[in-house]
């Protein structure tokens, strides 16, 4: 038995574990003790990862398909034929006829080799990942008021706050460290406020939890900034010392009237003012939100409102404060910050910036590309107009986790060349013309960067399965065989390297600092040698922080008579994203619901639905069937389902409505029908299917 | 049972390797400890941390992830593990004692009992408390007892002083064949006497866990504090899989080539919900609080307790670190007799 120390690979929490490894395969893992962030815990997911990378079920070799059968094929065809695709493509419309959607589960290594794939290479900015519907509106919002997008404190910052307020988020299911975290400062005597539409396990342990009606975070905000200027509860020096002038806001907010507010979220006036005069008078507030913030056409707003009041009370800025995003995935944080993104180099250097291209043009040897890029939306979209002809994708799987499962399969049907590398067969995969198989995370050396911008090593424990390969050593080779010899790296270290002397945030950072210090948060430079625990202490990226009047934005799909109930997705303690990797669990898998609509139980009462009946549900955009569970974290009136499961993929429901700034569809609220299957009839799982099997056969 | 005096405990450490696959818990380079293998030239000071490992001795008996059989479409093959001779290097009095009572748990395990078999246990008496450990109220600890070990190390209480060394079984006394010891100084009972009494001081009065048993076999606990326990239960495992007296198990087939099939058992939780989840849907568990309440009757229960002759919890703590919810050992006694 051989421990190697590494980080976890589910969630952006970035928790320590050792992998146990025995006879060349991981059969364990254990916490890390006195892990900065995990302090030598883990959640399920965590102690489950054994499964998750098991050598059992994973993609051993790379796959061609052929009159719809995937046939086995050597790298060198395999690759030949990718890059035979993607010349196809570039010469039938150019560069923008091509595109790369890389992955927030891969290192940073992996993403800044496909972002480079993606720009020197195919001279192209289509280059996008799943933060697009995870935390797009964050790093839109937070740019627009501080100049920064990722969490403005540290996780270790909880520890001395005396508040916690938490919003839209389900914390000690999805980040279940913090959440610990969270309920241990309770423990000391912090203040924990929880505002969220479900009574989550969180919400129920808190001093004060606002079950706001889902989609009003705007007007909930808003009543508490209207309550703390009428009251003068608002931190004059901070605002005087770092902040632009609050007359707008202070005006807008004038015209509101409160109690319209009350009635729009749903939250009497007296609990708002409750929460308004702990928040603005606690000497350290820390502020935690997620996807309840930001998957709404309102999302960019949501984070701006919620930006509004942390910098009303000036709780940024200091330790045990700041307003810090929950990333989701292990290393969205990182593929943000490698520049996987249509509109940024590494460490958020701008594509529209002369400078910038011309300095990452002359380090890579290649003229880059001028062009905005394309996000996965914009990439879905425009593979159906057929502008988009060949698409690269790394370990995501859009076709279930992506709003509107049938429009992105008419999009993956409409193009000439779909590669997808995968550790698995996901519903993507199963769609691809090339299949590539990659390491996982225990079978190569790399670093993820946490949601606390801490870049921490991953080790490699064990070899990959078959013929299974690192994702920036499959790009390497791919950019070989389209002439390009730049990506040809001897280890993950000289990607490192290689991007670090690129990126002003990361320039102090190399491996071997990182191993001493359980990783660097960035910026990490000749100033700040140690990293940057806390961002914003002097001043913000922007200069003087912003306070923006915004007015409530309803959601695009309210119920009516047609799809009377409101509808929103969650996930569970037990799974990960497309449950591609915690499903191999066979115990987390035994933890799956026999029902999978959560319905409140007085709703499935009226509607005589028994516990686990089937029932078929209907959005504008989808049906399926499943079977209902009993939940009263739900208020009446709103049906919830997780998006882990293919059975019943809940984003055949969801809304794509986008945020028009950040373009993160409103996944959160939609509204649906539901209709009851006969007592003891089982749900089709393939009900609604059709397009999605027919997509690419 | 014979008591040598020992120079350097290296020396046996070294004479023990040469015969044997040793063990020993070792720090890696991230603030870890692992149990790792020490070979006989190994010239490492044995310096053991009064601190306990994360894992206890449990995985090399009970496997984390085993292969039972093997099935080829017509014929069932064992898998019975090939295991060197090995020895366990240092362990802790509570941790030998989880040994004995998993030795109980699977007497008829072929898999565990083959693992078991082929190791040697030398265990060590702790001269302080771990942090959190509570042995001493339980009675499994601090010193090593005689019928859990082959051998047990006797630390000096002085840095430089010799060590003492007890053959606490005959293949204990067997394994020492060949190294030159002279006998021990007559004063080292009344040496683990004095640890002994050093480390109850440490650990203190523990009365949470005291009167906490006594309420527990009183069913004195109502519904709701369990519930309310459960609330903070997040069903992680982390307490099963450190445990080191846990012994739950589940199946894990998979289809291997035409009609075959594996076998593996790999370690699982009854704070699962699934754990307990019949066909039917029914589910004697079927509330978070209930799981707890099941999980601490298995540590304190008076049953159990007769019937392994110790309780199901040594005192060992590790419960208390890896517990997200705060509702390791000290965490569920304190809310037990102060709800």
């Amino acid at each position: 038995m051989r421990v190697v120390p590494s980080i976890c690979s589910f969630c952006g929490v970035g928790c320590g574990i050792g992998l146990r490894v025995e006879d060349g395969r991981v059969i364990g893992v254990e916490p890390q003790p006195g892990h900065p962030v995990s302090q030598g815990q883990l959640c399920a997911k965590g102690w489950a990862s054994s499964f998750a990378i098991d050598a059992h079920g994973r993609l051993t070799q790379p796959l061609i398909k052929e009159h719809g059968q995937f046939r086995p094929a050597s790298w060198d065809e395999a690759l030949e034929r990718v890059a035979e695709g993607l010349r196809n493509a570039q010469d039938e419309r150019g560069p923008g006829g091509v595109g790369v959607i890389s992955c927030a589960r891969a290192s940073n290594e992996d993403n800044y080799a496909a972002q480079k794939f993606a720009r020197a290479v195919l001279g192209s900015n289509n280059i996008d990942h799943c933060a697009r519907i995870c935390h797009s509106p964050s790093v839109a919002g937070l740019s627009r008021t501080l100049g920064s997008g990722a969490m403005s404190n540290s996780i270790a910052d909880i520890d001395q706050a005396e508040l916690i307020l938490v919003v839209g988020a389900d914390v000690t299911e999805n980040h279940a460290m913090i959440g610990a975290r969270m309920l241990r400062a309770q423990a000391r005597g912090a203040t924990l406020i929880v505002i969220d539409p479900r009574r989550t396990r969180l919400a129920r342990l808190a001093d004060i939890h606002l079950q706001l009606r889902l989609g009003s975070n705007i007007a909930l905000l808003n009543a508490l900034l209207k309550i703390i200027l009428e009251r003068g509860w608002e931190n004059t020096a901070f605002l005087a010392e770092r902040c632009e002038d609050i007359a707008p806001l202070r005006a807008h907010l004038a015209e509101l009237s409160l109690a319209q507010c009350s009635e729009q979220c749903g939250i009497a006036v007296a609990e708002l003012e409750r929460v308004a005069y702990l928040f603005s008078q606690v000497k350290t507030a820390f502020t935690a939100y997620g996807m309840g913030i930001t998957q709404f056409q309102s999302g960019t707003n949501n984070v701006i409102a919620l930006s509004n009041l942390v910098l009303l009370c000036g709780q940024i800025g200091r330790p045990g404060t700041g307003i810090n995003p929950l990333r989701g995935q292990n290393n969205v944080q990182g593929a943000c910050d490698m520049g996987c993104l249509p509109n940024v180099y590494p460490g958020y250097q701008a594509v529209a910036d002369p400078a910038v291209r011309a300095r990452f043009s002359t380090a890579w040897g290649r003229a880059v590309p001028e062009a905005p890029g394309l996000t996965s939306l914009g990439m879905m979209h425009a593979a159906q107009q057929g502008e988009l002809r060949a698409l690269l994708i790394m370990g995501e799987d859009p076709l279930q986790t992506d709003p509107d499962q049938n429009q992105v399969a008419r999009a993956f049907a409409a193009l000439d060349l779909l590669v997808v590398v995968e550790l698995s067969l996901t519903a993507t995969a199963r769609q691809a013309d090339v299949l590539l198989p990659a390491a996982a995370f225990a079978e190569k050396d790399g670093t993820f960067t946490n949601c606390e911008r801490r870049v921490q090593r991953i080790r490699q424990a064990i070899a990959p399965p078959g013929l299974a390969r690192g994702d920036w050593q499959i790009l390497g080779e791919l950019a070989r065989r389209m002439d390009y010899a730049g990506m040809a790296w001897r280890d993950a270290e000289a990607v490192f390297d290689e991007m670090a002397a690129l990126t002003p945030i990361f320039s102090a950072m190399n491996y071997p600092a990182l191993d001493a210090h359980h990783g660097l948060q960035w910026p990490c430079d000749s100033a700040h040698p140690q990293g940057s625990p806390i961002l914003h202490q002097q001043g913000f990226p922007i200069g003087r922080a912003r306070l923006l009047p915004l007015s409530q934005v309803e959601v695009a799909e309210l119920p009516d008579a047609e799809y009377p109930f409101a509808f929103t997705t969650q996930r569970l303690h037990f799974h990960y994203g497309c449950g591609s990797m915690t499903r191999k669990s066979p115990l987390l898998e035994r933890e799956t619901p026999a029902g999978l609509l959560f319905i409140h139980p007085e709703d499935a009462a009226e509607l005589g639905l028994a516990q686990h009946q089937g029932v078929r549900v209907r959005s504008r955009r989808g049906v399926l069937e499943t079977r209902i569970e009993y939940h009263d974290d739900l208020p009446r009136g709103t049906l919830s389902m997780p998006y882990h499961f293919s059975e019943a993929p809940c984003n055949r429901l969801t809304n794509d409505a986008q945020d028009p700034i950040s373009k993160m569809p409103e996944l959160k609220a939609c509204a649906v029908a539901l209709e009851a299957l006969a007592p003891g009839q089982a749900p089709d799982i393939h009900m609604g299917t059709s397009e999605v099997s027919h997509a690419r056969l | 049972m014979h008591a040598y005096s020992l120079d350097r405990p290296e020396r046996l450490r070294a004479h023990l390797a040469a015969q044997r696959r040793l063990y020993e818990v070792r720090p890696d380079c991230q603030g870890g400890q692992h149990w790792q293998t020490v070979s006989s030239q190994d010239r490492h000071a044995f310096e053991p941390s009064s601190e306990l490992p994360p894992f206890s001795a449990k995985s090399f008996f009970f496997g984390e992830r085993e292969l039972l059989f093997r099935f080829d479409g017509g014929q069932f093959y064992s898998a019975l593990p090939q295991v060197v001779p090995q020895v366990l290097f240092g362990l802790h009095a509570c941790d030998l004692q989880a040994v004995a009572y998993q030795d109980q748990f699977f007497a008829q395990d072929a898999h565990y009992q083959a693992r078991r078999q082929a190791t040697l246990l030398v265990g060590l008496d702790c001269l302080h408390s771990c942090n959190g450990g509570f042995c001493s109220v339980l009675g499994s600890g601090p010193a090593v007892q005689a019928q859990t070990a082959d051998l047990i190390l006797l630390p000096p209480a002085e840095a430089g002083a010799d060590w003492g060394l007890l053959a606490a079984s005959a293949a204990g006394q067997q394994a020492l064949h060949g190294l030159d010891l002279a006998s021990a100084h007559a004063d080292w009972p009344a040496q683990r006497q004095a640890n002994e009494a050093r480390v109850r001081a440490e650990q203190g009065s523990q009365e949470d866990i005291i009167e906490g048993i006594a309420r527990l076999n009183l069913q004195a606990i109502d519904d709701s504090t369990w519930e309310a326990l459960g609330l903070r239960c997040l069903g992680c495992s982390g307490c099963t899989s450190v445990c080191p007296t846990c012994s739950c198990f589940a199946p894990l087939d998979r289809a291997e080539g035409q009609g075959g099939a594996l076998r593996e058992r790999v370690w699982d939780s009854c704070l699962y919900q699934g754990f307990q989840q019949e066909a039917s849907g029914h589910n004697p568990s079927a509330t978070a609080g209930q799981r707890v309440q099941r999980f601490w009757t298995h540590k304190f229960g008076e049953d159990f307790r007769q019937r392994f002759d110790s309780y199901g919890c040594v005192g060992c703590g590790r419960c208390d670190r890896v517990c997200p919810g705060s509702i390791g050992v000290h965490g569920v006694m304190h809310k037990v007799v102060q709800p």
